[in-house]
């Protein structure tokens, strides 16, 4: 139970490892996993074996994170699998450009201007709107494996 | 009434024509699917019309489409039965005799299923009415039938009459009957008054009726028209039989035994109408003549019209079987003399059936119906279910040279081994049959004394269950072995499969046990002969057929050797207890040595090479379910137990008692109870450990195998004092590969280990050992918490692996908290808040984890609450606010972005399942105020439950919103704290802001109209609470609610007045179900002495709309009497909520009619 072995650095997507691995028959439901080189987040896990007498294996069904693309796949719940290092951060939005880009307040009074707003018209109707109305928003953005996207927004409100 | 036979006036004619075509039209359009809902509109609104009876009655008469007619006869029902209150005496008997009359005359009609509703619409009447016609108008009614059944009439009348009678009993029987918007009481009334005074007669006439054509039909060759009427008649009889007569009430079996009821399938029914039905059943030779006409029945199955299906057949076939499942006080007290000669000759009748079984068995397999097989086995299992297992042998002594139970034994062989020669998933008629037999040996051999003595299975009776069970183990192996070759994996779990046989397992074991000397040394050595295939081939031969076979035998064995104990500590079963008296020495007994070579064979699994070879995950999921099931029964029983249990019964037999004795105390703790422990311990620490991945395995072990172990103190004080039992523990702490298992085995194991503690010497060595198991646990998360980079560690998957699993496993220690751990655990608590709060921060966005400190803080705060002192409940209240206002402030106002409406329906059943959590936290503290074992009993510290939990809902309703509670888990919970906060707390309530105020009345609101008759009931509770703690302190001068009651700012109105408005709303044009009535009177009471105004006003108002003024009338009345009769007065007293319900009922019965429809 010690995590010497572990490195990270500060950065928390520059360096660090983007996956670990972990034993399939520990992943459940709600947790990460990679499928197909792309981080998912598992919706379903199922266990059957192979053969009558043979041992354990894992039916996973995952949605992948960015593109919400549903992928599966099945491993001996012995094995091990790849798990996303999954990071969240929160910013204050202080500005939407014309072009598609948000402009995010980071946590030391720097500003982040390299983030692309989402393209389904939905999710961009979402935050527009929010913004629009002049509320104090909070974004989270999610990224693992290199990329990263907002997966949240919350209003924090007149203080 | 508008009678119909009244002159019609050529304007009424052309109106009754557009209607009719009106209808006809609508009826069309349904069937072609052109606007439906129009269609049904119009249809509809015929039962509302003006002129309804008259226009339906024209319809029936004239119509030339039958939808039209059959829509006709509907709407004069829905029309008879929403007015009967104001109908006159001689419209209801007009309309009665109206339906009578139609089918009658129309009798030869081709459409059969209009002339069954015009039937069915006359029954029901009669029932609407049956309490209020007098004896002679009801006379009047059956006359007419009768007439009908005698066949004065011609085959078609008789049949009309006779399918009447079926509709009348059917209406009559409450399970079978309508709804009529009335209570209870009336249906049982009718109920009552049929069963005594017509119930017998109307069987009567059906017996003549079918008598009357039973000559006909045996001489003609080909089908003729009597047969239909023999038909019906044969099912009336059977249904009038299937009637659950309550008036013998001295019956043989009343008092069913409760722990044999579950065996009993609900579909041996037994018919006990008492001694007054002995004439008409018993004596009268009625049996003979049923059986008679089925013999000719068999006769003519060659000739055209006749097949073993045909329905006559199938209805005398039935009713036959019937006859078996007679008994009660119908028979006289001669010994059973009768009830003997009765069944004997039923089953003289009933052996053509059955017998010779091979060739009846060869017959169905080449193509012959199995249905008379069917009903010959189930004529059995009716029989075995009125008789004892003697008598039941004895019946066929008469005429064979064999007992009936050997019959039933060659009988059951023979589908055996039609279900070995074709093993195929379908359900062929040979599984049907096992399970009908089954049945009967399970009611045979269940003891139906409910203290644990099997039934006595005479001697010959036990060869037949020894053969029986040979060729059921037999089958089953074979079964299992060509089961290898068919593999769909996912069908194979062992608990699905157990339960899937479960019924089955537990039959063969009271066969097995029917003949337990010869049973236990087969298993024995088909054990025996297993384990040697295995040894002698392995390496060499391909196992997997072997392994299959040990599976079922270890499942079929487990069951033999022992019960399920659902809870309590299950005996030795009685048959092996009583059995064996011959063997003095323990090492022989029998089942000894079944128990000790399987439990040999399980050691092997230690030996990694043994263990790859032989023992498969499946495998080793037998032996733990098996070893689980055993140690319960045997290991260590209770001394007490082994000693008194029996001995006034076989005190003579010392010899039985010391056979007893040997077997009981082999495996105790001071023979050889300590060594198969320690083997159990390192057997399921290795499935642990060495079976990496195999949840359900661990599974097994975790919450089967170990959970039965601790659960019995006089094993845990055995296993504190062995060392692979602290190796266990040990592991626990330190062994990666238990991190590994799966969260909930993870959480089982903790509160094993936790559990255990209990057979320490004292607390303090409990204390000490809990501590012990935990601390490194505690330890990690503290350190975690203090580190600077908290927050990008924190995130990386195998640091939230690592949290989630010492989550996981807090969470199982804190469920295991007893009197005597419960310091430690919540010493472990308090030094984790901070980690936790901290936790809670930096996961905010890793809704698993969340979910797991909020459970563990549920669990953790449940197991403590009541025993903390003042000081404790403070910081822990406090602790739990500051959790909730973190939690509320991470998520008011969120909103996921997902492309994936998966994902986003996914985050909304997580955070369903955190606020259930939280509600669940709150009840917990809302606890300490019922149960408290603090030693300070003066409340000056003390803090202020009701403020803390009210606080509580103030930070987490907001959170709850009206598509939340679509959730019914979530939507139970809320409403169940709700409630139980305003009729305990009302007081507290008017600190809320209004906000919050408002939005739990809107939930309240919500709750009334909810599908959930408990929710809807939990709501009326907490409106009651709330209005009459309003009305006291109104009227002792206080201000109560104070500004809620009254309204203020943007509400005009008050809370009352609001709820008063939508109660009535809700009663009086609502649907609810007629349970609710009395929680609803209950609230409405109080509401309306707090907004007295407002109720007269809202009472003209409803008067006011009344056009009608005879309906105007009546519902002032009824109003009036609802405040006014039974002396209700303005007080909130016990008396007069009864008093108010009775009210309510009665007002509800008389307006809710015509105010729902006009």
């Amino acid at each position: 139970m010690s995590d010497e072995e572990h490195h990270f650095e500060s950065k928390a997507d520059a360096g660090a490892s983007k996956t670990y691995p972990q034993q399939a028959g520990t992943i459940r439901k709600n947790g990460y996993i990679v499928i197909k080189g792309r981080p998912c987040k598992v919706v379903e896990v199922s266990t059957s074996k192979t053969g009558k007498h043979g041992h354990a294996k894992c039916h996973f069904v995952g949605i992948d994170i960015f593109t919400a693309k549903k992928l599966e796949d099945i491993v001996p719940s012995s094995h091990n699998c790849d798990v996303p290092h999954v990071n969240r951060t929160d910013y204050q939005l202080i500005d939407i450009s014309e072009d598609g880009f948000v402009s995010l307040l980071t946590e030391s009074g720097d500003t982040k201007d390299d983030l692309r707003l989402p393209t389904d018209e939905s999710l961009l109707k979402q935050i527009k709107d929010g913004f629009a109305e002049g509320k104090d928003l909070v974004v989270s953005v999610m990224s693992a494996m290199g990329e990263e996207q907002i997966c949240a927004l919350k209003d924090i409100g007149p203080k | 009434m508008q009678g119909f036979s009244d002159g019609i006036t050529g304007a009424d004619l052309a109106q009754l024509q557009s209607t009719m075509h009106t209808i006809e039209v609508a009826c069309t359009s349904i069937q072609m699917q052109i606007n439906p809902t129009a269609a049904e509109a119009t249809i509809l609104s015929l039962s509302q019309s003006p002129q309804r009876y008259k226009a339906c009655q024209f319809i029936l008469e004239n119509s030339q489409m039958a939808n039209a007619r059959f829509q006709a006869a509907a709407a004069i029902q829905d029309a008879a039965i929403r007015e009967w209150g104001f109908l006159s005496t001689e419209d209801r008997i007009s309309l009665i005799s109206f339906c009578l009359c139609f089918v009658m005359q129309r009798a030869s009609s081709p459409e059969g299923y209009v002339q069954a509703k015009v039937s069915s619409v006359a029954a029901q009447l009669m029932k609407r009415g049956w309490l209020d016609f007098t004896a002679a108008e009801k006379e009047m009614f059956f006359y007419q039938v009768n007439q009908a059944l005698l066949g004065a009439h011609g085959v078609d009348v008789q049949f009309i009459g006779v399918n009447f009678l079926e509709s009348l009993v059917s209406e009559f029987s409450p399970s079978t009957s309508s709804a009529m918007g009335l209570p209870r009481e009336f249906h049982e009334q009718c109920r009552t008054s049929l069963e005594l005074n017509y119930l017998k007669t109307f069987y009567r006439w059906a017996r003549d009726a079918a008598l009357s054509v039973t000559n006909k039909i045996i001489e003609s060759d080909a089908a003729i028209p009597e047969v239909k009427v023999c038909t019906a008649a044969l099912r009336l009889m059977l249904q009038i039989l299937n009637w659950e007569f309550r008036h013998d009430t001295n019956s043989m079996k009343a008092g069913i035994n409760v722990f044999s009821a579950g065996v009993r399938r609900p579909e041996c029914v037994l018919v006990q109408p008492g001694p007054a039905w002995c004439d008409v059943l018993i004596s009268s030779g009625h049996v003979g003549w049923l059986l008679s006409l089925y013999a000719a029945l068999r006769q003519k199955f060659c000739h055209e019209g006749y097949w073993l299906d045909c329905p006559i057949a199938v209805s005398a076939r039935k009713l036959i079987v019937q006859f078996c499942s007679l008994t009660g006080t119908i028979f006289p007290s001669d010994n059973g003399k009768m009830l003997e000669n009765h069944l004997l000759q039923l089953l003289s009748g009933i052996l053509q059936w059955i017998e010779p079984p091979d060739a009846v068995s060869k017959a169905i397999e080449e193509g012959k119906s199995e249905s008379e097989m069917h009903d010959g086995c189930r004529a059995l299992l009716s029989i075995a279910t009125v008789t004892t297992p003697f008598v039941f042998d004895q019946l066929l002594k008469a005429i064979r040279p064999f007992g009936t139970l050997t019959l039933l034994s060659t009988l059951m062989c023979e589908v055996v081994k039609v279900l070995m020669t074709n093993n195929t998933d379908e359900e062929t008629w040979s599984w049907e049959a096992r399970d009908i037999l089954l049945d009967t040996w399970t009611i045979l051999l269940v003891p139906l004394d409910g203290n644990g003595g099997d039934a006595f299975l005479p001697r010959e009776g036990k060869q037949a269950a020894a053969n029986l069970f040979a060729m059921i183990i037999e089958s089953e192996l074979k079964v299992a072995s060509a089961s290898v070759a068919n593999d769909d994996g996912d069908s194979d779990y062992l608990q699905a499969s157990i339960s899937a046989m479960d019924g089955r397992l537990i039959s063969y074991a009271l066969i097995a046990r029917g003949a337990i000397d010869v049973t236990i040394p087969l298993l024995t050595r088909l054990f025996s002969e297993r384990f040697e295939r295995l040894h002698q081939g392995r390496g060499i031969i391909d196992p997997t057929e072997t392994l299959e076979e040990l599976y079922s035998l270890l499942l079929i064995t487990g069951h033999v050797l022992a019960d399920e104990g659902d809870g309590e500590t299950p005996l030795v079963p009685s048959a092996i207890q009583t059995h064996f008296v011959d063997i003095i020495e323990a090492d022989k007994h029998p089942v000894v040595v079944l128990s000790g070579s399987i439990i040999r064979f399980a050691e092997q699994s230690m030996d990694p090479e043994v263990r790859a070879t032989v023992f498969s995950p499946r495998l080793m999921e037998a032996v733990i379910w098996f070893l689980a099931r055993w140690s319960h029964t045997y290991l260590m029983p209770f001394e007490e137990a082994a000693n008194c249990h029996l001995s006034h019964d076989y005190e003579h037999q010392h010899q039985s008692i010391h056979s007893r004795k040997s077997l009981l105390s082999f495996f105790g703790e001071h023979n050889q109870g300590k060594i198969v422990l320690n083997i159990i311990v390192h057997i399921s620490m290795m499935t642990l450990m060495s079976y990496p991945g195999e949840k359900d395995l661990q599974g097994l072990t975790c919450h089967h195998l170990l959970h039965t172990l601790v659960r019995r103190k006089n094993i845990c004080y055995q296993l504190v004092s062995l060392d692979s039992w602290h190796d266990l523990a040990n592991a626990f702490t330190n062994e990666k590969s238990l991190f590994l298992l799966s969260s909930a085995n993870q959480r089982s194991l903790a509160q094993t280990l936790v559990l255990s503690a209990s057979g320490l010497r004292n607390s303090e060595a409990s204390n000490q050992y809990v501590q012990g198991l935990m601390v490194h646990m505690t330890t990690y998360l503290v350190e975690l918490s203090n580190k600077k980079d908290l927050k990008s560690v924190a995130q990386q998957p195998d640091i939230i692996m690592s949290v989630s699993c010492l989550l996981e496993r807090l969470r199982g220690a804190a469920s295991a908290a007893g009197p005597r751990t419960q310091r430690a655990i919540y010493e472990i608590g308090i030094s984790i808040m901070n980690p936790v709060l901290l936790l809670l921060e930096v996961y905010k966005h890793e809704s698993a984890v969340i979910y797991l400190l909020l459970k563990f803080i549920v669990e953790w705060v449940d197991g403590q609450i009541s025993y903390l002192e003042a000081q404790e409940t403070a910081s822990v209240i406090d602790f739990c606010m500051r959790l909730l206002q973190l939690y509320s402030s991470h998520n008011i106002g969120k909103i996921s972005i997902s492309l994936s409406s998966t994902l986003i329906s996914e985050a909304k059943t997580e955070k369903y399942k955190d606020l259930r959590a939280l509600l669940q936290l709150l009840s917990s503290l809302c606890s300490k105020d019922l149960v408290d074992f603090s030693s300070d009993s003066d409340e000056v510290a003390g803090t202020n439950i009701a403020q803390v939990v009210f606080f509580g809902l103030h930070i987490v309703t907001p959170l709850i919103s009206l598509e939340l509670l679509k959730y019914p888990k979530l939507c139970h919970d809320y409403f169940f704290l709700l409630s139980h906060i305003l009729e305990v707390y009302p007081e507290t309530l008017p600190q809320l802001n209004s906000e919050a105020f408002a939005h739990i009345l809107g939930t309240l609101d919500f709750g009334l109209h909810h599908q959930d008759l408990e929710v809807v009931n939990m709501c009326l509770g907490a409106l009651k609470a709330l209005a009459s703690y309003h009305y006291r302190e109104t009227c002792a001068g206080k201000t109560g609610l104070g500004s809620h009651a009254a309204g203020q700012g943007n509400l005009p109105e008050g809370i009352f007045s609001q709820f008063l408005r939508s109660l009535l709303q809700l009663l009086l044009f609502e649907d609810y179900s007629p349970d609710l009535v009395s929680a609803a009177a209950d609230a409405l009471l109080p509401l309306i002495l707090c907004e007295q105004e407002l109720y007269q006003r809202l009472g003209n108002e409803l008067i006011e709309r009344q056009a009608n003024s005879t309906l105007k009338s009546r519902l002032a009345n009824a109003l009036h009497s609802l405040t006014s009769s039974n002396h209700l007065s303005s007080t909130l007293d016990r008396v007069n909520y009864q008093r108010f319900r009775k009210n309510l009922n009665s007002f509800l019965m008389e307006v809710r009619g015509f105010l729902r429809t006009m």
